[in-house]
């Protein structure tokens, strides 16, 4: 399922592990993390990303667009369990008939 | 590492993301050739990176910490994945640390390989070594001496004429 390839050297990854650190270290309760940690991290989430656009491209195809949109991207996020963190960064088009907060 | 991210400038804590540019390309490398995705779908893609880089920091920290350790180590991160339901990245991540962990040897064995490429045992190496600086030694010590015979009048090393010219 995962299929991206890394360019460059084998060992290495192309997102930056120190950019990584850094917002891991945003988290308080994190203490440390070694350097072997933060390479799987980086490279965890590069293949998240790879995941995570495809996904995407499967809702563009099958509407035949040749471009991926926020709306795919959306869908891709609804439709897999593993990807419910993802709930408040992409909200879904709150329709407005049925307002979530009723005052 | 180097933190230059381009033109945008100096990037509060706040702010902190990945490179821009970098996730660009890997989206780019990604979809196929004739794809483009869309740009508020791509800085989408940055947000959705840094609440998974959260999500497994925070996951591993856990798995970290019911182990009353204090470091993450790269099984909390395995495992990490696993609880989160990302088994199937388990075994391509595996793969890349493996490779990574060959890298590392490889560069730490480089600097032992130079010198296992001489031939010589460490002794031979000090003992040439110290013959170097011998000769080294000899010849700065020559190069002074014939210095001070051609300038002086004291007697050199050498006997001969002075005493037979009388």
């Amino acid at each position: 399922m995962v299929r991206f390839e890394a360019q460059g050297a084998p060992g290495s990854s192309t997102l930056p592990a120190a950019r990584v650190r850094r917002i891991i270290k945003e988290d308080k309760d994190i203490f440390a993390c070694g350097s072997e940690s933060l390479y799987l991290i980086t490279r965890a989430t590069e293949f998240f990303i790879d995941s995570l656009i495809r996904e995407g491209y499967e809702f563009s195809r099958l509407e035949k667009r040749k471009t991926v949109q926020y709306k795919d991207m959306a869908k891709a996020a609804q439709s897999i369990e593993q990807y419910d963190f993802l709930g408040d960064i992409i909200p879904p088009n709150i329709s407005l008939k049925n307002p979530k907060n009723k005052q | 590492m180097s933190d230059y991210e381009g033109s945008s400038g100096p990037v509060a804590d706040d702010d902190l993301s990945l490179p821009r540019a970098t996730v660009y390309k890997l989206i780019g490398e990604m979809l196929p050739q004739d794809i483009a995705c869309a740009k508020d779908t791509r800085d989408l893609l940055l947000d959705c990176c840094n609440e998974f880089i959260h999500l497994i920091a925070s996951e591993s920290n856990e798995i970290c910490e019911k182990e009353a350790k204090k470091t993450i180590a790269a099984e909390h991160v395995l495992a990490a994945l696993q609880e989160l339901g990302f088994e199937k990245y388990v075994s391509e991540v595996q793969d890349a640390y493996e490779e990574h962990r060959k890298q590392q040897t490889k560069d730490r064995g480089r600097k032992s390989t130079k010198l296992n490429k001489l031939g010589m045992s460490e002794e031979e190496l000090l003992r040439s070594q110290e013959l170097l600086f011998a000769q080294a030694r000899m010849r700065y010590q020559n190069s002074t001496t014939t210095q001070s015979q051609s300038s002086s009048d004291t007697p050199s090393m050498d006997p001969a004429p002075t005493n037979g010219a009388q």
